[in-house]
């Protein structure tokens, strides 16, 4: 994998995912099914934990289509942002 | 300099490793492990730690030791090294799943512990070094472990839709990065005074386990640091059509393949231990050690012929082509296979990916140990007194099909052969998938 990608700060978010605790592959199914609330051009923000999801975010991004905005660490987990194509 | 080295820690200890890469050097490992002494699976260790909690509830006779028992010591090992990879990486932290995935974790343990009892072996011996080892058997349990990840994930799919409760609510203890840091270097220290001490033993056999717990925790480093995971390589091309993985696996095993056929190939075609013993018994024939009158020449006499046993006794059980064999090339394998499969699925882990995953602190995974132990080990005992896998080596009268050192019918260069068109199609069309999609199971 290559650098983490940051996210710029202040987005907005049209929906949020708690994944936290989750491991491989509920993070990512989670979000491919929460990806279809929300309307194209929005923003779904993960809350995770597992490493793992560093790889498989962006990866189903781009095989999906979606934009992938980056992360943003907090305390104890990580927000990942995903654009909706 | 500063900077060199500070990218050198960071490609060592901190990147995710490039999926191909992992695979290569677990098949070295694999490979290096089964020369140094045998080969690696997770099962026995989980096994034999089950055994453990049965015998602590009064259950069972007491098991082997878990300090000495090789598969244990492979299985503290790569804990060890995963433990180690995950603190100097910063991913480890105490990561406590939602409810719901609690449940799951006993339902994947009990599953995998089943599967890996039919199959002779969890996704590492009963499949990747199985095939490995040139066993017809890892065929069956790979064909099952595709049936059972695509079943697994078409219920993880009704489950999203139809389970609400408790599935949300994780939690995360997590440390500061310099205490990793620190506890990792200090397991490492741990883990080579551990391999010093087995090395010091004066008992042959204990004093191999150094290597055994080296060669484990590189392993365990090297598959954490590359997320390397065989499950996913079995589903994600169902469920993303991302094929990295799966082609990794399939370059892995080509390499462990061809590296096990040198090995073993190479034992009796030159068995040097054997060759020695056999000059040296004809050389001692006419000589019985008593009648020498010379004490001295007596003794040496007697050394060399006790060191040409033990060295003939050392090759054959490290390399006996036949080792490692089991016999459920048949429905066990395939059985064995579907349900490890679909378990791996609940856990989010195989064998070895459950294990490395404990190594970063994944509680989930760390309830898949001990139900999977449990139901290894009394499943295991249930089979031996049915006789279900036969009797000795070769297991005869196996019910739950063959014992089939592939060598035997289709000689060294066809079994190569065979892997590597087995090992090329499912490249092929994982490949294919990833640009067609034909094979992903839908939401």
């Amino acid at each position: 994998m290559s650098d983490i990608k940051i996210a710029p700060e202040g987005l907005e978010v049209a929906r949020t995912l708690d994944a936290k605790g989750l491991s491989c592959p509920m993070p990512l199914l989670r979000t491919k099914k929460e990806i279809g609330k929300i309307n194209s051009g929005e923003i779904l923000e993960v809350l995770g934990t597992d490493p793992g999801s560093r790889n498989d975010i962006p990866g189903w991004c781009a095989r999906a289509g979606h934009e992938y905005l980056g992360e943003r660490e907090d305390e104890g987990f990580i927000r990942f942002y995903v654009k909706k194509k | 300099m500063k900077d060199t080295v500070r990218r050198f820690f960071k490609i060592l200890c901190q990147t995710e490793w490039n999926a191909t890469v992992s695979g290569i050097i677990v098949a070295l490992l694999s490979i290096l492990i089964m020369a140094w002494w045998r080969p690696w699976g997770a099962v026995g260790a989980i096994r034999n730690w089950g055994e453990w909690i049965l015998y602590g509830a009064g259950l069972f006779d007491k098991p082997s030791d878990f300090l000495i028992s090789s598969g244990s010591v492979i299985g503290i090992g790569f804990l060890a090294g995963a433990f180690i990879s995950a603190c100097l990486g910063n991913d480890f932290s105490f990561k406590f799943p939602p409810p719901w995935e609690w449940v799951k974790a006993i339902i994947a343990g009990i599953l995998m512990g089943i599967g890996s009892a039919f199959a002779g072996g969890c996704n590492v011996g009963g499949m990747y070094n199985a095939i490995g080892n040139l066993a017809a058997n890892g065929f069956t349990m790979w064909l099952g472990l595709i049936i059972g990840v695509v079943l697994g994930l078409k219920y993880i799919y009704w489950e999203m839709e139809h389970v609400t409760w408790g599935t949300t609510g994780g939690k995360n203890l997590d440390f500061p990065y310099g205490l990793k840091i620190v506890v990792g270097i200090i397991a490492f220290a741990v883990l080579v005074w551990g391999a010093y001490n087995y090395a010091g033993m004066s008992d042959n056999y204990a004093a191999s386990l150094s290597g055994i717990l080296l060669i484990s925790a590189g392993l365990g480093y090297t598959m954490q640091r590359g997320r390397w995971c065989m499950v996913q390589a079995f589903r994600e091309p169902h469920m993303t059509g991302d094929c990295t993985l799966a082609k990794s696996v399939a370059l892995s095993i080509l390499i462990l393949a061809v590296g096990c056929a040198v090995l073993k190939y190479a034992v009796p075609m030159r068995g040097s231990a054997i060759a020695v013993q056999a000059a040296l018994a004809d050389a001692v024939d006419e000589l019985d050690p008593d009648e020498i009158q010379d004490e001295d020449l007596a003794d040496a006499v007697e050394e060399v012929i006790d060191a040409s046993e033990t060295a003939v006794a050392a090759a054959e059980r490290v390399l006996d082509p036949v080792n490692y064999v089991r016999g459920t090339f048949g429905w066990g394998g395939v059985l064995g296979g579907f349900l490890f499969g679909l378990g791996a699925m609940f856990a989010g882990g195989c064998g070895s990916g459950t294990l490395w995953r404990v190594g970063e602190g994944q509680m989930k995974l760390w309830m898949v140990v001990p139900f999977f132990g449990i139901s290894n080990a009394l499943m295991t005992k249930l089979f031996k007194s049915m006789h279900m896998e036969g009797t000795g080596a070769t297991h005869v009268g196996s019910k739950l099909g063959m014992h089939l050192y592939l060598p035997d019918a289709l000689g060294y260069g066809g079994t190569i052969l065979l892997v590597v068109l087995a090992m090329a199609a499912w490249y092929i069309i994982v490949d294919w998938n990833e640009d067609s999609n034909k094979l992903i199971v839908e939401m």
